[in-house]
């Protein structure tokens, strides 16, 4: 009897410790955010000065200075046209041949599974300098194109689609087939709207990949009407310390914003997402 | 088969060529071409200002790579970096995993509050850190108050901490992923394990190691292969903070920043070339002997 409840009492507090411990990393993750917001409403002097206080006055200085230094408008036009591109291509293309893969068992088929697999592997970094060279000698550096038509399929995703198209009964499809109803047709109406969350998946990882990545934008886009958000943040870094201290919190408010908050409406697509990719 | 029932087969089935075509053909184009380019740019001295000059070097660029010992520094500090990283996320994303299954509220509220810094980009979260943990900043304010160091550090120029410094800020913004990842692991194992091992008289201490980490094998393996791949590869952190020689003791310069540096700055097409194969392999190679050692239990 004693012995239950003394039991009882050292879950609890072991509880209580988890909860704090918890807060305590949730603490260390949302200061830096509050960090930003409270130093992106703060006159510069202060902003030096007491970085860590609240703002004395709130003013709006950083946010006017960023409007009228950086083309807010175009840089946002800029990446997420970008991303929306880069996003649909994936989906259809991907779509298309993880379906191909999966469920039409076209002669070759295999082969060119084992291949695709291989290449998964191989690191990035080996095609950098390479594609760039072939890029340029094609006239397409700077331009968005050099980015948009590579960045067109993924084997990743390709990859991933095929495992979770793979789950869908064959059998549906087969009887599909002998009702007369053509490939385009069963990918439309049976595989597209089956494999929505895989899709989710796919489409949440391109369009934050695209949308955070600063190295291709970096080499692809290296001209000011081109920039993307996060080239024209990366003007505000400076080796001066102080310099730029009203605008640099503000920018990174507002380039920040729109992706936590899309992450907060999809929060378990996100999360989804990140925890299905693993290997078969 | 004969050849005419495969024709049959391949007018049959003819709508999966069409379908895995655009990925076929992108594929030749942007990803079998530019591998056998790079291979051919190895024996080349080969620059943009001057693309007539395009020199045959044979050997030459594999020689020099092998040889260039900034490369190797390059190497050394990436995984410098990455062993600490590696040990610090995983060290928190399952000590976070392991208490968000002891709590039964708010644990979806931890949960997306942990992943946060994942989807903010790279560019953010260096503006961020290097504000934080600047000499002067708020993080080495408090370690002044407290007494744990005695005057301000300015880690970029400091030999032995401009990695382990990164490695923290990169901690930050990667963990919640871990934490995900390994918390589906736990919440996998069956609890039937745990209470029978807990009859035979195994402590917590014995059940975490003979039980959990030999169950989340297939959770850590994944991580470890991602961070081999998308770790060694490290470029902007380091390109934002540093020259492109990675400061003045070359302490963070990185292969894929001094790779850059080759193309970009020296204008060395074909050297760069050559050291992102060199750096390809060793990452396949490390790759590889993960597979080898830790594939064990993968299902």
């Amino acid at each position: 009897m004693s012995n239950t409840s003394v039991r009882r009492r050292r879950i609890r507090w072991g509880r209580v410790v988890a909860y704090v411990l918890l807060l305590l990393g949730a603490v260390v993750v949302i200061y830096p955010f509050f960090y930003i917001l409270m130093n992106s409403f703060k006159p510069g002097p202060e902003i030096l000065h007491n970085p860590t206080r609240l703002p004395s006055h709130w003013v709006t200085t950083g946010y006017r200075l960023i409007w009228s230094q950086l083309n807010l408008p175009r840089l946002f036009a800029n990446s997420l046209f970008l991303a929306i591109s880069i996003t649909v291509l994936n989906v259809v293309l991907d779509g298309f041949a993880a379906y191909a893969l999966a469920k039409i068992p076209f002669p070759g088929r295999e082969p060119l599974f084992a291949i695709m697999l291989g290449t998964m592997m191989i690191p990035s970094i080996l095609f950098l300098i390479p594609t760039y060279v072939f890029l340029y000698r094609l006239g397409w550096v700077p331009g968005f194109k050099a980015l948009i038509i590579p960045g067109a399929v993924s084997v990743y995703s390709i990859f991933l689609l095929r495992q979770f198209i793979r789950q869908i009964p064959t059998e549906l499809v087969e009887a599909a087939r002998l009702d007369g109803a053509s490939e385009l047709g069963i990918f439309l109406r049976i595989i597209l709207p089956m494999s929505r969350p895989a899709l989710g998946t796919v489409a949440i990882l391109t369009f934050m990949g695209s949308w955070n990545d600063f190295f291709g934008p970096l080499l692809y886009l290296n001209k000011p009407e081109l920039w993307t958000v996060q080239l024209g943040l990366y003007q505000f870094q400076t080796t001066v310390p102080g310099e730029n201290a009203e605008q640099i919190w503000a920018a990174i408010a507002v380039i920040t914003a729109p992706l936590v908050l899309l992450f907060f409406l999809l929060q378990d697509q996100f999360m989804a997402a990140f925890a299905n990719v693993r290997f078969k | 088969m004969t050849a005419r029932a495969l024709i049959k087969q391949m007018t049959r089935y003819r709508w999966g060529y069409a379908f895995v075509a655009p990925w076929v053909l992108l594929y030749l184009a942007f990803g079998i071409y530019p591998l056998f380019l790079s291979f051919y740019l190895t024996f080349f001295n080969y620059n943009f200002i001057n693309p007539a000059d395009q020199a045959f070097v044979g050997l030459g660029n594999w020689v020099a790579g092998l040889g260039d010992p900034l490369f190797w520094h390059s190497m050394f500090n990436i995984l410098y970096n990455q062993v600490i990283f590696i040990g610090l996320t995983l060290v928190i994303g399952l000590g976070i995993a392991l208490l968000l299954q002891a709590i039964t509220q708010f644990g979806r509220l931890f949960r997306t509050i942990y992943f946060i810094p994942t989807v903010v980009s790279i560019v953010v979260v260096m503006l961020i850190g290097n504000y934080l943990v600047a000499p002067g900043g708020p993080l080495q304010g408090y370690l002044l108050q407290l007494g744990l160091i005695g005057k301000p550090i300015f880690w970029k120029s400091e030999l032995w901490l401009s990695m382990p410094v990164l490695a923290l800020i990169n901690t930050w913004k990667w963990f919640g992923i871990e934490t995900v990842i390994l918390l589906a692991g736990l919440l996998a194992i069956d609890p039937q394990l745990h209470e029978a091992a807990a009859i035979d008289g195994a402590n917590a201490w014995q059940r975490f190691w003979k039980i959990t980490v030999p169950m989340l094998n297939p959770q850590i393996f994944f991580i470890l292969v991602m961070n081999g791949i998308n770790g060694l590869q490290m470029f902007v952190e380091v390109y934002m903070n540093f020259d492109l020689y990675g400061g003045i003791y070359n302490q963070a310069l990185t292969p894929v920043l001094y790779i850059y540096a080759q193309a970009f700055d020296k204008s060395n097409m074909g050297y760069a070339s050559t050291l992102g194969l060199i750096l390809a392999v060793m990452i396949a190679i490390i790759t590889a002997a993960q597979f080898r050692f830790g594939q064990r239990d993968v299902e």
